[in-house]
Protein backbone atom coordinates (compact mmCIF):
# COMPACT_ATOMS: atom_id res chain seq x y z
CA UNK A 1 0.00 0.00 0.00
CA UNK A 2 3.05 2.30 0.56
CA UNK A 3 4.51 2.27 -2.71
CA UNK A 4 1.27 2.92 -4.81
CA UNK A 5 -0.64 5.27 -2.76
CA UNK A 6 2.21 7.41 -2.14
CA UNK A 7 4.29 7.31 -4.69
CA UNK A 8 3.27 10.50 -6.01
CA UNK A 9 3.82 12.32 -2.90
CA UNK A 10 7.54 11.11 -2.63
CA UNK A 11 8.00 12.20 -6.03
CA UNK A 12 6.99 15.73 -5.57
CA UNK A 13 8.87 15.53 -2.08
CA UNK A 14 11.96 14.72 -3.92
CA UNK A 15 11.46 17.03 -6.41
CA UNK A 16 11.19 19.86 -4.16
CA UNK A 17 13.75 18.62 -1.65
CA UNK A 18 16.41 18.56 -4.65
CA UNK A 19 15.53 21.99 -5.62
CA UNK A 20 16.22 23.53 -2.15
CA UNK A 21 19.60 21.65 -1.74
CA UNK A 22 20.43 23.00 -5.00
CA UNK A 23 19.40 26.45 -4.19
CA UNK A 24 21.33 25.85 -0.38
CA UNK A 25 24.23 24.87 -2.28
CA UNK A 26 24.33 27.97 -4.61
CA UNK A 27 24.05 30.17 -1.66
CA UNK A 28 26.51 28.96 0.94
CA UNK A 29 29.45 26.75 -0.62
CA UNK A 30 31.33 25.05 1.95
CA UNK A 31 29.23 23.88 4.76
CA UNK A 32 30.60 21.91 7.68
CA UNK A 33 28.96 19.07 8.56
CA UNK A 34 26.41 20.10 11.14
CA UNK A 35 25.32 22.93 8.90
CA UNK A 36 24.95 20.50 5.71
CA UNK A 37 22.63 18.26 8.17
CA UNK A 38 20.56 21.68 9.63
CA UNK A 39 20.38 22.34 5.69
CA UNK A 40 19.32 18.74 4.96
CA UNK A 41 16.86 18.48 7.33
CA UNK A 42 15.32 21.82 6.82
CA UNK A 43 15.03 21.62 3.21
CA UNK A 44 13.57 18.04 3.62
CA UNK A 45 11.16 19.61 6.05
CA UNK A 46 9.93 22.75 3.21
CA UNK A 47 9.44 20.07 0.86
CA UNK A 48 7.38 17.99 3.02
CA UNK A 49 5.30 20.77 3.76
CA UNK A 50 4.87 22.07 0.52
CA UNK A 51 3.55 18.99 -0.76
CA UNK A 52 0.70 19.27 1.13
CA UNK A 53 -0.34 22.33 -0.36
CA UNK A 54 -1.72 24.30 2.74
CA UNK A 55 -4.48 22.10 3.32
CA UNK A 56 -2.94 21.10 6.65
CA UNK A 57 -2.59 22.82 9.38
CA UNK A 58 0.56 21.72 10.51
CA UNK A 59 2.41 22.45 7.32
CA UNK A 60 1.14 25.93 7.45
CA UNK A 61 2.43 26.32 10.74
CA UNK A 62 6.34 24.31 9.60
CA UNK A 63 6.53 26.47 6.81
CA UNK A 64 5.19 30.12 8.52
CA UNK A 65 8.28 28.75 10.88
CA UNK A 66 11.51 28.22 8.60
CA UNK A 67 10.52 31.78 7.52
CA UNK A 68 10.90 33.22 11.01
CA UNK A 69 14.15 33.07 10.48
CA UNK A 70 15.90 35.32 8.31
CA UNK A 71 18.65 33.55 6.33
CA UNK A 72 16.11 30.38 6.19
CA UNK A 73 13.61 32.83 4.68
CA UNK A 74 15.17 33.47 1.53
CA UNK A 75 15.55 29.62 1.09
CA UNK A 76 11.71 29.37 1.57
CA UNK A 77 11.17 32.19 -0.67
CA UNK A 78 13.23 30.63 -3.38
CA UNK A 79 12.08 27.42 -2.92
CA UNK A 80 8.10 27.83 -2.70
CA UNK A 81 8.34 30.06 -5.56
CA UNK A 82 6.18 32.72 -6.43
CA UNK A 83 3.03 31.50 -4.87
CA UNK A 84 3.89 30.80 -1.79
CA UNK A 85 1.37 32.79 0.16
CA UNK A 86 2.92 31.93 3.34
CA UNK A 87 3.09 34.42 5.78
CA UNK A 88 4.71 34.58 9.10
CA UNK A 89 2.00 33.72 11.19
CA UNK A 90 2.99 36.33 13.87
CA UNK A 91 5.98 39.03 14.41
CA UNK A 92 8.11 38.22 17.15
CA UNK A 93 6.58 40.65 19.78
CA UNK A 94 3.31 38.93 18.92
CA UNK A 95 4.65 35.73 19.58
CA UNK A 96 5.94 36.84 22.52
CA UNK A 97 2.51 38.66 23.76
CA UNK A 98 0.75 34.96 22.47
CA UNK A 99 2.94 33.02 24.91
CA UNK A 100 2.89 35.12 28.05
CA UNK A 101 -1.19 35.03 27.42
CA UNK A 102 -0.95 31.15 27.27
CA UNK A 103 0.88 31.15 30.08
CA UNK A 104 -1.47 33.23 32.84
CA UNK A 105 -4.31 31.41 31.08
CA UNK A 106 -2.68 28.09 32.13
CA UNK A 107 -1.82 29.43 35.73
CA UNK A 108 -5.40 30.12 35.65
CA UNK A 109 -6.29 26.84 34.40
CA UNK A 110 -4.17 25.31 36.93
CA UNK A 111 -5.47 27.03 39.72
CA UNK A 112 -8.85 26.47 39.04
CA UNK A 113 -8.04 23.02 38.80
CA UNK A 114 -7.06 22.44 42.07
CA UNK A 115 -10.03 24.41 43.38
CA UNK A 116 -12.11 22.16 41.97
CA UNK A 117 -10.28 19.27 43.28
CA UNK A 118 -10.40 20.08 47.03
CA UNK A 119 -14.16 20.85 46.29
CA UNK A 120 -15.26 17.20 44.73
CA UNK A 121 -13.13 15.58 46.98
CA UNK A 122 -16.22 13.16 47.49
CA UNK A 123 -17.62 11.73 44.13
CA UNK A 124 -14.19 11.39 42.48
CA UNK A 125 -13.83 8.22 44.29
CA UNK A 126 -16.40 6.56 42.77
CA UNK A 127 -14.65 6.83 39.23
CA UNK A 128 -11.40 7.07 40.36
CA UNK A 129 -10.18 5.22 37.53
CA UNK A 130 -12.14 7.80 35.17
CA UNK A 131 -10.49 10.81 37.04
CA UNK A 132 -6.94 9.05 36.28
CA UNK A 133 -7.83 8.58 33.18
CA UNK A 134 -8.68 11.67 32.05
CA UNK A 135 -5.68 12.72 33.38
CA UNK A 136 -3.30 10.74 31.49
CA UNK A 137 -5.24 11.12 28.72
CA UNK A 138 -4.56 15.25 28.67
CA UNK A 139 -1.13 15.22 29.70
CA UNK A 140 -0.55 12.83 26.67
CA UNK A 141 -2.55 15.50 24.55
CA UNK A 142 -0.28 17.89 25.28
CA UNK A 143 2.63 15.97 24.37
CA UNK A 144 1.31 15.38 21.67
CA UNK A 145 0.73 18.89 21.06
CA UNK A 146 4.24 20.47 21.17
CA UNK A 147 5.28 17.38 18.93
CA UNK A 148 2.80 18.27 15.72
CA UNK A 149 4.36 20.87 14.68
CA UNK A 150 1.72 24.47 14.96
CA UNK A 151 -0.05 21.59 17.47
CA UNK A 152 -0.24 24.34 20.79
CA UNK A 153 -3.51 26.10 19.00
CA UNK A 154 -5.22 23.45 17.76
CA UNK A 155 -8.23 21.94 19.51
CA UNK A 156 -8.31 17.80 20.38
CA UNK A 157 -10.24 17.27 17.67
CA UNK A 158 -8.19 18.92 14.88
CA UNK A 159 -5.49 18.08 16.48
CA UNK A 160 -5.93 14.57 16.13
CA UNK A 161 -6.42 14.62 12.25
CA UNK A 162 -3.50 16.76 11.84
CA UNK A 163 -1.48 14.15 13.72
CA UNK A 164 -2.76 11.56 11.90
CA UNK A 165 -1.68 13.32 8.70
CA UNK A 166 1.62 14.53 9.83
CA UNK A 167 2.81 10.56 10.73
CA UNK A 168 1.89 9.65 7.53
CA UNK A 169 3.88 12.39 5.56
CA UNK A 170 6.90 11.65 8.20
CA UNK A 171 6.91 8.23 7.16
CA UNK A 172 7.32 9.15 3.77
CA UNK A 173 10.05 11.63 4.26
CA UNK A 174 12.14 9.00 6.63
CA UNK A 175 11.35 6.44 3.56
CA UNK A 176 12.92 8.80 1.46
CA UNK A 177 16.03 9.76 3.40
CA UNK A 178 16.60 5.98 4.24
CA UNK A 179 16.52 5.18 0.66
CA UNK A 180 18.54 7.78 -0.22
CA UNK A 181 21.27 7.11 2.41
CA UNK A 182 21.86 3.13 1.64
CA UNK A 183 22.37 4.61 -1.82
CA UNK A 184 24.87 6.61 -0.56
CA UNK A 185 26.51 3.79 1.36
CA UNK A 186 26.68 1.43 -1.55
CA UNK A 187 27.52 3.73 -3.87
CA UNK A 188 30.58 5.10 -1.84
CA UNK A 189 31.21 1.59 -1.38
CA UNK A 190 31.35 0.82 -4.85
CA UNK A 191 33.60 4.19 -5.55
CA UNK A 192 36.44 2.77 -2.82
CA UNK A 193 36.18 -0.41 -4.53
CA UNK A 194 36.97 1.07 -7.78
CA UNK A 195 39.87 3.63 -6.39
CA UNK A 196 41.78 0.85 -4.29
CA UNK B 1 -20.10 -11.08 8.56
CA UNK B 2 -23.23 -13.25 8.15
CA UNK B 3 -25.00 -10.96 9.88
CA UNK B 4 -24.47 -8.39 7.81
CA UNK B 5 -25.80 -10.43 5.04
CA UNK B 6 -28.91 -11.07 6.71
CA UNK B 7 -29.53 -7.59 7.21
CA UNK B 8 -28.84 -6.59 3.24
CA UNK B 9 -31.19 -9.24 2.05
CA UNK B 10 -33.80 -7.71 4.56
CA UNK B 11 -33.62 -4.64 3.61
CA UNK B 12 -34.08 -5.14 0.30
CA UNK B 13 -36.93 -7.13 1.18
CA UNK B 14 -38.16 -3.94 2.03
CA UNK B 15 -37.72 -2.65 -0.79
CA UNK B 16 -35.72 0.14 -0.39
CA UNK B 17 -33.44 0.15 -2.84
CA UNK B 18 -33.75 3.23 -4.35
CA UNK B 19 -32.51 4.48 -1.39
CA UNK B 20 -29.80 2.37 -1.16
CA UNK B 21 -28.85 3.07 -4.76
CA UNK B 22 -28.85 6.52 -4.10
CA UNK B 23 -26.81 5.98 -0.69
CA UNK B 24 -24.14 4.18 -2.65
CA UNK B 25 -23.93 6.96 -5.20
CA UNK B 26 -23.21 9.50 -2.66
CA UNK B 27 -20.26 7.94 -0.89
CA UNK B 28 -17.02 8.76 -3.18
CA UNK B 29 -14.46 6.03 -2.10
CA UNK B 30 -11.91 7.80 -0.73
CA UNK B 31 -8.52 8.75 -2.13
CA UNK B 32 -6.26 6.26 -1.89
CA UNK B 33 -3.13 8.80 -0.71
CA UNK B 34 -4.54 10.42 1.74
CA UNK B 35 -6.59 7.69 2.70
CA UNK B 36 -7.07 8.14 6.43
CA UNK B 37 -8.30 12.04 6.03
CA UNK B 38 -10.87 11.32 3.35
CA UNK B 39 -11.99 8.49 5.31
CA UNK B 40 -12.94 11.46 7.78
CA UNK B 41 -14.75 12.87 5.26
CA UNK B 42 -17.41 10.63 4.67
CA UNK B 43 -20.92 12.78 4.31
CA UNK B 44 -21.87 13.20 7.59
CA UNK B 45 -25.75 12.67 7.27
CA UNK B 46 -24.90 9.23 7.25
CA UNK B 47 -23.14 9.35 10.02
CA UNK B 48 -25.83 11.57 11.47
CA UNK B 49 -28.42 8.66 11.27
CA UNK B 50 -25.76 6.52 12.64
CA UNK B 51 -25.45 8.18 15.47
CA UNK B 52 -28.56 9.39 16.01
CA UNK B 53 -30.28 5.70 16.93
CA UNK B 54 -33.65 6.61 17.23
CA UNK B 55 -34.09 3.16 19.25
CA UNK B 56 -37.90 3.35 19.73
CA UNK B 57 -39.59 -0.05 19.71
CA UNK B 58 -41.97 1.07 16.61
CA UNK B 59 -42.25 -0.85 13.69
CA UNK B 60 -41.46 -0.94 10.28
CA UNK B 61 -39.21 0.28 8.40
CA UNK B 62 -35.30 -0.71 8.75
CA UNK B 63 -32.81 2.10 9.75
CA UNK B 64 -30.34 3.72 7.70
CA UNK B 65 -27.63 2.92 9.91
CA UNK B 66 -27.81 -0.61 8.95
CA UNK B 67 -27.80 -0.26 5.02
CA UNK B 68 -26.02 2.99 5.31
CA UNK B 69 -23.23 0.29 6.53
CA UNK B 70 -23.04 -1.86 3.88
CA UNK B 71 -21.87 1.33 1.28
CA UNK B 72 -18.87 1.39 3.23
CA UNK B 73 -17.61 -2.19 2.00
CA UNK B 74 -16.92 -0.37 -0.79
CA UNK B 75 -14.45 1.51 0.75
CA UNK B 76 -11.23 0.40 -0.09
CA UNK B 77 -10.25 0.10 3.54
CA UNK B 78 -13.29 -1.76 4.26
CA UNK B 79 -12.46 -3.27 7.88
CA UNK B 80 -14.66 -3.87 11.18
CA UNK B 81 -13.02 -1.06 11.96
CA UNK B 82 -14.75 1.31 9.54
CA UNK B 83 -18.15 0.38 10.47
CA UNK B 84 -17.89 1.43 13.87
CA UNK B 85 -15.67 4.66 12.63
CA UNK B 86 -18.84 5.66 10.41
CA UNK B 87 -21.04 4.82 13.30
CA UNK B 88 -19.26 6.98 15.76
CA UNK B 89 -18.37 9.58 12.68
CA UNK B 90 -19.23 12.95 14.15
CA UNK B 91 -22.20 15.23 13.36
CA UNK B 92 -21.01 18.61 11.47
CA UNK B 93 -23.70 20.97 12.65
CA UNK B 94 -24.40 22.10 9.59
CA UNK B 95 -24.59 19.88 6.19
CA UNK B 96 -26.75 17.69 7.79
CA UNK B 97 -29.88 16.37 6.99
CA UNK B 98 -31.42 14.15 8.86
CA UNK B 99 -33.45 12.33 6.03
CA UNK B 100 -36.37 11.70 8.15
CA UNK B 101 -38.16 8.81 6.57
CA UNK B 102 -34.94 7.01 7.07
CA UNK B 103 -34.94 7.98 10.80
CA UNK B 104 -36.87 4.98 12.00
CA UNK B 105 -36.72 2.21 13.92
CA UNK B 106 -34.66 -0.54 14.48
CA UNK B 107 -35.51 -3.70 15.50
CA UNK B 108 -33.77 -5.23 18.39
CA UNK B 109 -31.62 -7.06 16.60
CA UNK B 110 -29.88 -4.25 15.20
CA UNK B 111 -28.92 -2.94 18.61
CA UNK B 112 -27.57 -5.99 19.47
CA UNK B 113 -26.02 -6.29 16.44
CA UNK B 114 -24.44 -2.86 17.14
CA UNK B 115 -23.36 -4.08 20.28
CA UNK B 116 -21.29 -6.88 19.13
CA UNK B 117 -19.63 -4.47 16.43
CA UNK B 118 -18.36 -3.76 19.50
CA UNK B 119 -16.01 -0.39 20.67
CA UNK B 120 -19.54 1.26 20.18
CA UNK B 121 -19.52 4.55 22.34
CA UNK B 122 -19.91 3.30 25.88
CA UNK B 123 -22.92 5.38 26.67
CA UNK B 124 -24.56 3.21 24.23
CA UNK B 125 -24.78 0.38 26.57
CA UNK B 126 -28.20 0.88 27.75
CA UNK B 127 -30.05 0.88 24.36
CA UNK B 128 -33.11 -1.05 23.32
CA UNK B 129 -35.74 1.42 24.02
CA UNK B 130 -34.93 4.78 24.62
CA UNK B 131 -36.69 8.00 25.39
CA UNK B 132 -36.76 10.25 22.50
CA UNK B 133 -36.23 13.64 23.10
CA UNK B 134 -37.51 15.86 20.47
CA UNK B 135 -37.14 15.71 16.65
CA UNK B 136 -39.17 17.10 13.61
CA UNK B 137 -39.30 14.84 11.24
CA UNK B 138 -38.09 17.85 8.78
CA UNK B 139 -34.77 18.31 7.52
CA UNK B 140 -33.33 21.00 9.07
CA UNK B 141 -29.89 22.49 8.87
CA UNK B 142 -28.94 21.79 12.31
CA UNK B 143 -28.75 18.41 14.16
CA UNK B 144 -30.97 16.84 16.46
CA UNK B 145 -30.15 14.46 18.80
CA UNK B 146 -32.06 11.92 20.77
CA UNK B 147 -30.41 11.59 23.96
CA UNK B 148 -30.47 7.77 24.96
CA UNK B 149 -31.96 6.59 27.86
CA UNK B 150 -30.69 6.55 31.01
CA UNK B 151 -28.35 9.92 29.92
CA UNK B 152 -28.41 13.32 30.94
CA UNK B 153 -30.78 15.11 28.22
CA UNK B 154 -29.45 18.66 28.10
CA UNK B 155 -28.21 20.27 25.26
CA UNK B 156 -24.07 20.49 26.79
CA UNK B 157 -24.01 17.16 27.78
CA UNK B 158 -25.49 16.00 24.14
CA UNK B 159 -23.01 18.14 23.02
CA UNK B 160 -20.29 16.59 24.98
CA UNK B 161 -21.18 13.24 23.78
CA UNK B 162 -21.39 14.36 20.13
CA UNK B 163 -17.92 15.72 20.34
CA UNK B 164 -16.68 12.54 22.54
CA UNK B 165 -17.84 10.72 19.76
CA UNK B 166 -15.72 12.44 17.38
CA UNK B 167 -12.54 12.18 18.77
CA UNK B 168 -13.34 9.13 19.63
CA UNK B 169 -13.77 8.21 15.68
CA UNK B 170 -10.41 9.77 14.84
CA UNK B 171 -8.74 7.76 17.42
CA UNK B 172 -9.88 4.45 15.73
CA UNK B 173 -8.57 5.93 12.45
CA UNK B 174 -4.94 6.32 14.46
CA UNK B 175 -5.21 3.10 15.81
CA UNK B 176 -4.84 1.69 12.66
CA UNK B 177 -2.18 4.06 11.19
CA UNK B 178 -0.03 3.24 14.13
CA UNK B 179 1.75 -0.15 13.90
CA UNK B 180 0.31 -2.24 16.75
CA UNK B 181 -2.24 0.12 18.18
CA UNK B 182 -5.15 -1.91 17.74
CA UNK B 183 -4.94 -4.21 19.99
CA UNK B 184 -4.35 -1.38 22.46
CA UNK B 185 -7.50 0.11 24.44
CA UNK B 186 -7.94 2.96 26.18
CA UNK B 187 -7.32 6.61 24.70
CA UNK B 188 -4.30 6.86 26.91
CA UNK B 189 -2.41 4.19 25.87
CA UNK B 190 -2.94 4.73 21.61
CA UNK B 191 -2.08 8.12 22.68
CA UNK B 192 0.99 7.02 24.07
CA UNK B 193 2.13 4.87 21.04
CA UNK B 194 1.04 7.26 19.14
CA UNK B 195 3.29 9.67 20.90
CA UNK B 196 6.20 7.47 20.65
CA UNK B 197 6.15 6.86 16.71
CA UNK B 198 6.01 10.35 15.97
CA UNK B 199 9.28 10.66 18.06
CA UNK B 200 10.68 8.05 16.53
CA UNK B 201 10.14 9.14 12.99
CA UNK B 202 10.89 13.05 14.17
CA UNK B 203 14.37 11.42 15.36
CA UNK B 204 14.87 9.42 12.53
CA UNK B 205 14.59 12.09 10.22
CA UNK B 206 17.21 13.74 12.04
CA UNK B 207 19.44 10.87 12.03
CA UNK B 208 18.59 10.66 7.88
CA UNK B 209 19.97 13.89 7.25
CA UNK B 210 23.27 13.58 8.89
CA UNK B 211 23.49 10.51 7.34
CA UNK B 212 22.28 12.46 3.95
CA UNK B 213 25.04 14.73 4.71
CA UNK B 214 27.91 12.66 5.49
CA UNK B 215 27.10 10.59 2.48
CA UNK B 216 27.08 14.26 0.41
CA UNK B 217 30.42 14.59 1.86
CA UNK B 218 32.60 11.82 1.25
CA UNK B 219 31.29 11.59 -2.28
CA UNK B 220 32.41 15.17 -2.35
CA UNK B 221 35.92 13.75 -0.79
CA UNK B 222 36.55 11.03 -3.09
CA UNK B 223 36.62 12.89 -6.40
CA UNK B 224 38.21 16.38 -5.38
CA UNK B 225 38.78 17.30 -9.22
CA UNK B 226 35.59 17.18 -10.40
CA UNK B 227 34.43 19.15 -7.15
CA UNK B 228 36.21 21.76 -8.56
CA UNK B 229 34.74 21.71 -11.72
CA UNK B 230 30.98 21.34 -10.42
CA UNK B 231 31.12 24.25 -7.72
CA UNK B 232 30.84 26.97 -9.80
CA UNK B 233 27.60 25.68 -10.81
CA UNK B 234 26.46 24.93 -7.30
CA UNK B 235 25.57 21.42 -7.96
CA UNK B 236 27.61 19.76 -5.26
CA UNK B 237 25.46 18.03 -4.33
CA UNK B 238 24.13 16.34 -7.29
CA UNK B 239 27.34 14.23 -8.00
CA UNK B 240 26.35 11.68 -6.33
CA UNK B 241 22.76 11.39 -8.16
CA UNK B 242 24.35 11.64 -11.42
CA UNK B 243 26.42 9.00 -10.40
CA UNK B 244 23.18 6.85 -8.85
CA UNK B 245 22.23 7.32 -12.72
CA UNK B 246 25.04 5.53 -14.47
CA UNK B 247 25.00 3.09 -11.73
CA UNK B 248 21.58 1.36 -11.49
CA UNK B 249 22.60 -2.05 -11.15
CA UNK B 250 23.90 -1.18 -7.86
CA UNK B 251 20.63 0.32 -6.30
CA UNK B 252 18.29 -1.83 -7.75
CA UNK B 253 17.35 -2.98 -4.18
CA UNK B 254 16.38 0.69 -3.85
CA UNK B 255 14.11 0.46 -6.40
CA UNK B 256 12.08 4.02 -5.21
CA UNK B 257 14.83 5.59 -6.38
CA UNK B 258 15.30 4.79 -9.75
CA UNK B 259 11.97 5.49 -10.42
CA UNK B 260 12.24 9.15 -9.82
CA UNK B 261 14.49 9.54 -12.57
CA UNK B 262 12.37 11.03 -14.54
CA UNK B 263 11.72 13.93 -11.73
CA UNK B 264 14.87 14.30 -11.32
CA UNK B 265 16.45 14.09 -15.03
CA UNK B 266 15.87 17.09 -16.18
CA UNK B 267 17.97 18.19 -12.73
CA UNK B 268 20.36 15.90 -12.95
CA UNK B 269 20.68 15.75 -16.53
CA UNK B 270 23.48 18.00 -17.00
CA UNK B 271 25.86 16.44 -13.92
CA UNK B 272 25.70 13.37 -16.37
CA UNK B 273 27.15 15.41 -19.15
CA UNK B 274 29.55 16.83 -16.58
CA UNK B 275 30.50 13.29 -15.75
CA UNK B 276 30.45 12.10 -19.25
CA UNK B 277 33.44 14.67 -20.07
CA UNK B 278 35.25 13.60 -17.46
Amino acid sequence: MKVHTSSKLRKEFIKKWVKGLQICCSLKKNMDILERKKKIKLCADIALASTKNETTLWSIALISDAKKDDENKILVDNLLGPESRFKPRMTNRQMIACHKRVRSKKILKKSRHVCQKMKKMGPPKSNLAAYIAKTLVKRRTQVLKRLVPGGESMDEFSLIKEALDYVLSLRIQVDVMRTLANANEVLNQSDSKIID
Amino acid sequence: MEKREETCTELFQFGEESEFQSLMSVVPPPETGNSFTALLELPPNQAVMLLHSPEETAPDNFTSPEFLETPNSILPNSSPNNFSLVKQEPVDSDSVHNSSPNMSDPVISKSTKRKERGKNVKSAAKKSKSVANETDGDKLPYVHVRARRGQATDSHSIAERARREKINARMKLLQELVPGCSKITGTAMVLDEIINHVQSLQRQVESGSLMDGNGNFTGMVSPPLSNQIWQPDGLTPQPLWGVEEMNPNFITPENSLLSYDSSRSSVSLHTNQLKMEL
